[in-house]
C-alpha cells in the first residue's frame, strides 16, 4: 500500500510527468491562457489516464509481452515491437468515446475545448505513461496509481500555468518573450520549484 | 454504402502492409538486438569486476574474449554448492566468477532490487574473502536523472569498492546507503558498511539499501563457503 | 526550371528558420527536452524525427488522393507509428548503448504535433517530392534546435562535447565548476525560452 501512496505522491510531485519529462508541452501551452479550459482539459485528461494505463497493461502483458500468448498456447511469439501502434489505437478509441461522453453531459465544455479534445490522443504524456508503465515493470494496481497520479500532475502544472498567466497579464513582458518564451521560462522555474518535493519521505 | 467499403476496405489493406513491414523489420533486426543486448549484459559484469573502464570504449569481439577469457557462469543452489550443467534445482541462483589463472578473484551476484521509479538492476562483486565489495554498477534503471539517477554514476559506484558487508564482529550486515554525504561524525566502526548517499535521492538510497540486503543474504551461503576457504581453486569442467 | 528549383529550396529552407517548427509554430517540443542532456543523444533523435516526418510526409502524399476522409486521421497514425517502429528497431539493433538513453521518447515522435501537423497541414495538399522537402526541413529545424540546447547544457552541465572533455583541467583547479543545474529539467525550459527571444530578437533586426 505504501509503495502505491509513493507512485501517486511521486507521480504528482517529483516525477511530474510535465514538469520533469516534459511530456504534454503543445495543449499545455496553447490552453493554459484560460482558466475554466485548463481545468476541463486537466480532468479530461486524467480521465483518460486512469483508464488508458490499466488498459493498455492488461493488452501488453495478456497479448504482446514474450511470452504473453502463453495462454493461447503460443508461449514462442514476441509481439513486443507493436506495443506503440497497439496502445496509440487504445488511447484513440478511449479519447473518441470520452468525446462523446463530453458532448453528452456538457456541450458547453465541449464548445470549449473545441479541437484540443481529439488533440489528447497526441498528448506526448498519454503515451508517454503507458510507455512509462511499460519500461518500469509495474503491476496492474501501480499501472493504474500511476495513470491516476501521472493525470493528476499534469492537471496540477496546467492550472497552475493559467493561474500564473492571468497574473502576467498586469506584467511587462519584452516583446520577443511574449507568448511561447516567457512561457518556457515559467515552466521552467515552477519545474525547479516542483523539484523541492524531492526532499519528501514518507 | 460504397464509401464505408472503400474505407473498411483501405484500412483493412493498410493493416495488412503496415504489419507485414514491421514483423519484416522486427525479426530481420532481431539477431543484432539480441547481440547487442548479451554483450551489454557482459560488458556489465566485466565492469562489476573492473575489468572494463567507463571511458574507453571496447569492440564487441573484445568484450566477448576478455568475458571468455576470465568469466565463468554458474548456478549454485540454496545453500550454496555449485551444480552441475544440466542439474535442474528450483532453488537455483545464478553467479559469475571471476577466475584468474585458475584462481578465484571474485564472485559476482545479479540485483534485481526495487527503486522509486522501478527495478534496479545492476550487478555486485565480492573479494573471494566472502566480505569485502570489489566492485559494483548499476545498468538498468528508472530513477529521475539529477537524483536517484546519480546511481549510475561513477562517483557513486566507486565508493562501494573496499566496503564490507560483516560487521567488527562478523555478523552479516550488508551495505547501506547512508542518507546524503557522510559525515564526519559518523562512528568510526560502522563505516566500512555505509557509503554515501545521493542529497535528493533518500528513497531511492532507502529501497536499493533494503534491496542489496535480500540479495545479498540469499546469497549468504555462498560467501560463507568463500569466508571459509572451501572455494578458491577453479577446476574446469566442474 | 529555375522556379521549381527554388520552389524545392523553399520547401525546405523555410521550415529551418522562417517557420521554424519549435520556436515559431510552438510545436513538438515534448519529446525535445529531456533527451537534451547530451548533445549525442539530441543528435540521434534529430536525425530520427527528420526520418519519420521525411518519410512519412512522403507516403502521405502519394497516398493523398487515394485516403477515404472519415479514416484519415487513422490512416496517417498508422503509417507514422509504423515508421516509428521501423525507427526504434533500427536504433536498437545498431546504436544500442544511445537506444537505451532515448528509452521511451522516441516511441513519443509518433505523438509529436510536428509529424501529424505536417502530414495534416502539406502532405495532404502537396506532391510526394515537395513533401518529402518538407519534412526534412521541419526534421532539420527541430533538429537544430533540439542540437543548441544540448550543446549549452553538455558544455556547462558537464563540460563535454559529445563525451569529449572540453573545458580543460586547468580551469577547474581555478574553482571552476560544472552548473548542475543545466542537467536537470527546469534548465531546457529556460534555455529554450531565451534561445526563442534570441531568435525573435535577430529576425527583428534583419
Amino acid at each position: 500500500m505504501e509503495n502505491l501512496i509513493g507512485i501517486f505522491l511521486n507521480s504528482v510531485f517529483v516525477g511530474n510527468i510535465l514538469l520533469a519529462y516534459f511530456l504534454g508541452m503543445c495543449s499545455f501551452v496553447a490552453i493554459s491562457k484560460n482558466m475554466e479550459t485548463s481545468v476541463g482539459l486537466g480532468f479530461a485528461v486524467v480521465f483518460v489516464l486512469s483508464i488508458t494505463a490499466p488498459m493498455n497493461w492488461l493488452i501488453y502483458y495478456f497479448l504482446l509481452s514474450p511470452g504473453a500468448l502463453a495462454w493461447a498456447g503460443l508461449p514462442g511469439v514476441d509481439l513486443s515491437y507493436l506495443k506503440f501502434i497497439t496502445f496509440i489505437a487504445v488511447i484513440a478509441a478511449m479519447v473518441q468515446a470520452v468525446e462523446m461522453v463530453i458532448d453528452r453531459f456538457s456541450p458547453a465544455l465541449y464548445n470549449a475545448l473545441g479541437v484540443f479534445l481529439p488533440l489528447i490522443t497526441v498528448n506526448c504524456a498519454i503515451l508517454g505513461t503507458s510507455l512509462f508503465m511499460v519500461e518500469r515493470d509495474y503491476s496492474f494496481m501501480e499501472s493504474l496509481v500511476f495513470g491516476i497520479g501521472s493525470g493528476t500532475g499534469w492537471l496540477l502544472a496546467i492550472v497552475s500555468m493559467a493561474a500564473i498567466r492571468i497574473k502576467l497579464r498586469y506584467a511587462n513582458v519584452p516583446e520577443g518573450l511574449q507568448g511561447f518564451g516567457i512561457t518556457m521560462i515559467m515552466t521552467g522555474l515552477m519545474a525547479m520549484g516542483f523539484m523541492l518535493f524531492s526532499g519528501i519521505t514518507l | 454504402m460504397s464509401s464505408t467499403i472503400k474505407s473498411i476496405a483501405f484500412a483493412f489493406v493498410t493493416a495488412l502492409v503496415c504489419s507485414v513491414l514491421l514483423t519484416a523489420a522486427s525479426s530481420g533486426l532481431k539477431s543484432f538486438q539480441r547481440e547487442n543486448v548479451e554483450v551489454d549484459q557482459k560488458k556489465n559484469i566485466l565492469k562489476a569486476v573492473g575489468l572494463i573502464q567507463d571511458n574507453k570504449v571496447y569492440s564487441k569481439e573484445a568484450v566477448k574474449k576478455m568475458y571468455a577469457d576470465s568469466i565463468q557462469a554458474v548456478r549454485v543452489s540454496s545453500n550454496g554448492a555449485i551444480l552441475k550443467q544440466g542439474e535442474a534445482v528450483d532453488t537455483a541462483l545464478p553467479v559469475y566468477i571471476y577466475v584468474k589463472n585458475d584462481q578465484i578473484e571474485s564472485y559476482i551476484i545479479p540485483i534485481n532490487s526495487r527503486g522509486l521509479w522501478g527495478r534496479i538492476k545492476g550487478y555486485i562483486a565480492l573479494e573471494n574473502d566472502g566480505s569485502t565489495i570489489a566492485g559494483f554498477t548499476v545498468y538498468k534503471h528508472s530513477e529521475t536523472p539529477g537524483l536517484g539517477g546519480e546511481i549510475e554514476k561513477r562517483w557513486f559506484q566507486k565508493n562501494f569498492k573496499g566496503k564490507k558487508i560483516l560487521d567488527r564482529q562478523g555478523n552479516f550486515v550488508s551495505i547501506s546507503i547512508a542518507k546524503g554525504e557522510l559525515s564526519p561524525s559518523f562512528p568510526k566502526e560502522k563505516k566500512p558498511n555505509y557509503v554515501d548517499g545521493i542529497s535528493g535521492a533518500t528513497l531511492t538510497g532507502k529501497y536499493l539499501t533494503a534491496g542489496l540486503k535480500r540479495t545479498l543474504q540469499d546469497y549468504e551461503p555462498v560467501s560463507i563457503k568463500f569466508r571459509t576457504k572451501q572455494f578458491l581453486q577453479w577446476h574446469s569442467g566442474k | 526550371m529555375k522556379l521549381t528549383a527554388s520552389k524545392h529550396m523553399k520547401a525546405f529552407s523555410t521550415p529551418l528558420v522562417q517557420n521554424n517548427p519549435i520556436s515559431r509554430q510552438m510545436l513538438g517540443i515534448c519529446s525535445a527536452l529531456a533527451v537534451t542532456v547530451q548533445l549525442k543523444t539530441a543528435i540521434v533523435m534529430g536525425l530520427s524525427m527528420t526520418f519519420v516526418v521525411a518519410f512519412s510526409n512522403l507516403i502521405i502524399s502519394f497516398m493523398r488522393h487515394m485516403i477515404p476522409r472519415n479514416i484519415r486521421m487513422i490512416v496517417e497514425l498508422s503509417v507514422i507509428a509504423s515508421l516509428v517502429i521501423v525507427a526504434d528497431e533500427l536504433l536498437r539493433a545498431f546504436l544500442y548503448d544511445i537506444s537505451k538513453q532515448l528509452s521511451v521518447f522516441v516511441g513519443l515522435i509518433i505523438t509529436n504535433c510536428i509529424v501529424m501537423g505536417r502530414a495534416e497541414t502539406y502532405a495532404l495538399g502537396n506532391p510526394p517530392g515537395l513533401s518529402f522537402l518538407d519534412g526534412l526541413g521541419n526534421g532539420a529545424g527541430y533538429g537544430s534546435v533540439l542540437v543548441c540546447v544540448a550543446f549549452i547544457r553538455e558544455l556547462l552541465g558537464a563540460g563535454k562535447i559529445l563525451g569529449y572533455q572540453v573545458v580543460p583541467a586547468g580551469v577547474y583547479g581555478l574553482g571552476y565548476e560544472n552548473m548542475g543545474f543545466m542537467q536537470l529539467a527546469p534548465a531546457a525550459f529556460i534555455i529554450i525560452g531565451l534561445l526563442v527571444w534570441l531568435q525573435h530578437a535577430l529576425s527583428k533586426t534583419k
